[in-house]
């Protein structure tokens, strides 16, 4: 079955795994895919494979994702913020899953990929779609050389083959409607140097309303930011737990001084 | 060249790079791991020197060793190792020996968690290592900046022959931003012909923290004692944000902390209630001056960060009871969140 | 009843952290089976490191000390030197015993401590994510030796056990597996050993166990007993190297 999300993105499979290198958005992606897959199809869940980098995963958007219904498998309580590359019991039982969509946030470079090869007993029988997302702004994916070694290096680690690339190239609020025509035209060459198909572009949503599309000829996800720094005002999710941050004292000393 | 997107870890490897480091010893630790792993492919494309240390003990002394010979060198770590770190950079300080460290700074004491914490302050400010010897300290408050504070430490180290220090807390290291890297500034510095890379053609040197006369070593801390002056008088940096009023509140805050109070102060322009922010770029030699002359100008001063309040120590010192000084502390890896500054803030000016 | 399948007293309900298929929470098992069996838990003392097994003391059922990166065997000194009478035990990883750890080790050895160590090799660092240890096997690709491990560059693999069996200190080192049957067998039958070297106040031991990270090697655990197989027992001979009272 063929169902649609976004702007035209097309999805025949019931497994993504987005992988890429630190920092490409590949949480940011999988956070706004499954949001949107859920209001498609039902149920979703969503695994936290994120080993390698410590402080912006996808669970810091647990609480947005549990509202719309979304099964999130991550460890919570003490060990949510454990500096240990915990891998729970549970996420075999996802892959093995007969129905159901699963969403896979895995780690970045080939370190983070490598989780995908520790657990390919579960993953081997399944028709999945990895997903490499691509920013082109980032250090080692900038130029077509380093993003074909990237994706190979990535293929060998997780034992997958990579079945498309979602263009993800930003930078941050930095970005212009040409940083996006840019990486468009450098995904294009990338895309055919390595054979995998652009599967869709990810813009955000203020910045979407202001492109000339016919630049990027390809299915859009519209993006909504959600992990935000801590200085931004009102987030979705701030890092930081938020039932942590309200049950904390607030530690405030007053000090009388004359 | 084009901005990239990058994470601060990375950032700051790449700024050393740029800046003409060759070297790099470490050891891994959360969060800064990405420094390492990072160099350990960069170093060698550049024909530099990545080697992972067996400790922080071992990658904090071979930089001695590194420095000695004169090379551009740096290492880094989180709190738990810098602790490690504190003998070597004391006995490069003993010897007049210019090298980097940075500090990505986790939640403490002991093992603590890894979230971000401004809580070494003390260490890296008020010595950390034993005898009288101060580190220069830079603190970012966002990645390019990260980037430009890190080139500058080779050269403040150089200029100085002292330990420089650069400190971030956990955010600093792990968010990711755009970032360029510019055309270095030309800074004449002095020769180095104190290193030790075989005598030929002249006097041995030798480096050492050893002086069995005491006379001679109370000259040697008189000398390090002018040097920390030099560096008072020349090297202060900050950045002051809305403080050209007469202000109801100053908020002091460093890092991340400090991007956080400036968000809190836009949303108190909102309500009427002017206030404004010093941020120290330099932690020593710390904006005495600076933070004296601004304080006179507001009603009151809030502390901002994330310990219990270490900075605030220094605010005390220089502001001498003149002001009253309030403080907000958030740690275990909490960040203050700008609502809670604000309305802190807003509660202390209606008092 | 099933008794083949009962909790050891020494363990908690506590399901582990670990990844699955890791083999923390075998030697787990296997140490808190043979403090049931000698009767000891109510006088133990184990020092956890830091490593993946840092949050031992959540699933031992004894008392537990957490120490500094490296330096368990110090704790367990300070403890054993100053209650004799306790029996004291670390459990430490590569990276904690044989890098930044490896004087303390070294030393405790040397002294002839009367402690137990349970050395976890598994040839990387796991808790932070697959950086190379001491132990990792020459090629091996890790986060820090990103070519593989460069024998020329950073030398090659530590065996801890043949180097602390060189002192001249009578102990009683042996190294063991716990990826076959057969070995896990074997391997509680040592700690067993240990722990009564201990008990009868003989001597320093310490069990070096062959183990498997599946996570950060990208091998199923299936393959990743292969791997242990294949790479690590010819590198790592399993054997023992030292007994009291046999002394080279
Ligand atoms: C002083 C200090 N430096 C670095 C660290 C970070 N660190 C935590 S665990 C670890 C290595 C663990 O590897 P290993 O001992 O092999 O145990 P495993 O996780 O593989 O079981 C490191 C480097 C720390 N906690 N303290
Ligand atoms: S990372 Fe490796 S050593 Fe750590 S729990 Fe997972 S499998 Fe075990």
């Amino acid at each position: 079955m063929t169902i649609t999300i976004g702007n035209g993105v097309e999805l025949d499979r019931r497994l993504f795994a987005f992988v890429g290198n630190y920092g490409s958005g590949k949480t940011e992606v999988a956070v706004n895919f499954t949001i949107a897959l859920s209001k498609v199809v039902k149920p979703v869940a969503i695994v936290d494979m994120d080993i390698v980098n410590p402080y912006f995963r996808c669970r810091e958007a647990q609480e947005q994702l549990e509202n719309e219904g979304i099964e999130t498998i991550f460890p919570k309580g003490e060990y949510f913020w454990a500096d240990l590359p915990i891998i729970l019991p549970q996420v075999k039982g996802v892959l093995e899953r007969k129905n159901g969509y699963v969403v896979l946030d895995v780690g970045g470079e080939d370190m983070g990929a490598r989780i995908l090869a520790s657990l390919d007993d579960s993953l081997k029988e399944k028709d999945a779609d990895y997903l490499f997302v691509l920013n082109l702004s980032r250090p080692f994916t900038d130029d077509v050389k380093g993003c074909l070694e990237t994706f190979k290096m990535i293929e060998d680690a997780g034992k997958i083959r990579l079945t498309g690339i979602v263009l993800n190239t930003h930078l941050l609020l930095d970005t212009t409607p040409e940083t996006i025509y840019n990486g468009y035209t450098k995904a294009r060459e990338v895309a055919e140097k390595s054979r995998l198909p652009i599967r869709f572009v990810s813009i955000e949503k203020g910045l979407l309303a202001k492109l000339d599309m016919s630049q990027v000829p390809s299915p859009v996800l519209p993006l909504e930011r959600i992990m935000r720094h801590p200085w931004d005002m009102k987030p979705v999710c701030r890092f930081g737990p938020k039932e942590l941050t309200k049950a904390a004292d607030l530690n405030q000393k007053n000090r009388k001084k004359s | 060249m084009a901005k990239k997107l990058m994470k601060g870890n990375e950032a700051i490897g790449e700024a050393a790079i740029h800046a003409g480091c060759t070297h790099y010893f470490g050891y891994p630790i959360t969060p800064q791991t990405e420094i390492a792993e990072y160099l350990a492919k960069r170093l060698p494309e550049v024909g530099g020197v990545f080697l992972q240390a067996e400790s922080e003990l071992g990658a904090a002394n071979m930089i001695y060793g590194s420095a000695c010979t004169g090379t551009r060198v740096f290492t880094s770590s989180s709190s738990p190792g810098v602790s490690l770190m504190a003998e070597a950079m004391s006995y490069i300080a003993g010897s007049d020996i210019p090298a980097v460290f940075v500090n990505i700074m986790r939640a403490g004491p002991g093992l603590g968690g890894i979230l971000p914490s401004q809580a070494d302050y003390f260490q890296a400010v008020k010595g950390g290592g034993h005898g009288d010897y101060r580190c220069l300290v830079l603190a970012p408050s966002t990645v390019q900046e990260a980037v430009d504070l890190m080139v500058d430490a080779f050269d403040l180290a150089d200029k100085y022959r002292s330990p420089v220090m650069l400190v971030g807390d956990g955010m600093i290291g792990q968010m990711m931003e755009p970032v360029e890297f510019k055309p270095r500034k030309q800074v004449a510095l002095p020769p180095k012909d104190w290193a030790t890379t075989g005598c030929k053609g002249r006097k041995p040197n030798v480096i050492t923290s050893v002086f069995m006369d005491p006379e001679v070593l109370h000259q040697f801390n008189l000398k390090l004692g002018a040097k920390y002056e030099e560096m008072k008088k020349h090297e202060v940096r900050v950045e002051t944000y809305k403080c050209d009023r007469q202000m109801d509140l100053l908020l002091v805050a460093y890092g991340t902390t400090a991007r956080i109070c400036k968000t809190s102060i836009d949303m108190l322009d909102e309500l009427g209630i002017k206030a404004g922010l010093l941020r120290p770029i330099t932690l020593f030699p710390y904006p005495e001056k600076e933070l004296y002359a601004t304080a006179k100008k507001a009603s009151k001063v809030l502390v901002v960060e994330m310990s219990m309040g270490q900075m605030l120590e220094d605010v005390e010192r220089i502001l001498k009871g003149e002001k009253p000084i309030e403080f907000f502390g958030r740690t275990g890896g909490l960040i203050p969140a700008p609502e809670e500054v604000f309305d802190l803030a807003k509660k202390l000016v209606k008092k | 009843m099933d008794i083949v399948f009962q909790r050891p007293e020494t363990l908690r309900e506590n399901t582990t952290h670990y990844c699955p298929g890791c083999t923390h929470g075998i030697i787990h098992r296997q140490v808190a089976e043979v403090l049931d069996e000698l009767g000891l838990r109510e006088r133990t003392v184990g020092v956890a490191p830091v490593g993946c097994s840092v949050l031992a003391y959540n699933y031992f059922n004894c008392d537990f000390v957490e120490a500094a990166h490296g330096r368990a065997p110090a704790m367990a000194t300070g403890i054993k030197r100053s209650r004799p009478d306790l029996i004291v035990f670390t459990y430490q990883g590569d990276g904690d015993l044989a890098s930044i750890g490896m004087g303390e080790i070294v030393h405790a050895a040397n002294r002839g401590e009367k402690i137990c160590v349970i050395f976890v090799n598994n040839a990387i660092y796991g808790m932070t994510g697959g950086q190379m240890a001491p132990t990792t096997m020459p090629g091996q690709i890790t986060t820090t030796s990103p070519k593989g491990r460069d024998v020329n560059e950073v030398g090659y693999p530590l065996r801890m056990s043949e180097l602390l069996s060189s002192l001249r200190t009578p102990a009683f080192i042996v190294r063991t597996a716990v990826h076959t049957p057969k070995g896990m067998i074997e391997t509680k039958n040592y700690i067993r050993e240990a722990f009564q070297n201990q008990v009868d106040n003989k001597c320093f031991s310490l069990v070096e166990v062959l183990s498997t990270c599946p996570t950060n090697w990208g091998l199923n655990p299936n393959k990743a007993t292969e791997w242990v197989e294949k790479n690590m027992v010819p590198y790592y001979p399993l054997k023992v190297f030292k007994r009291p009272g046999e002394e080279i």
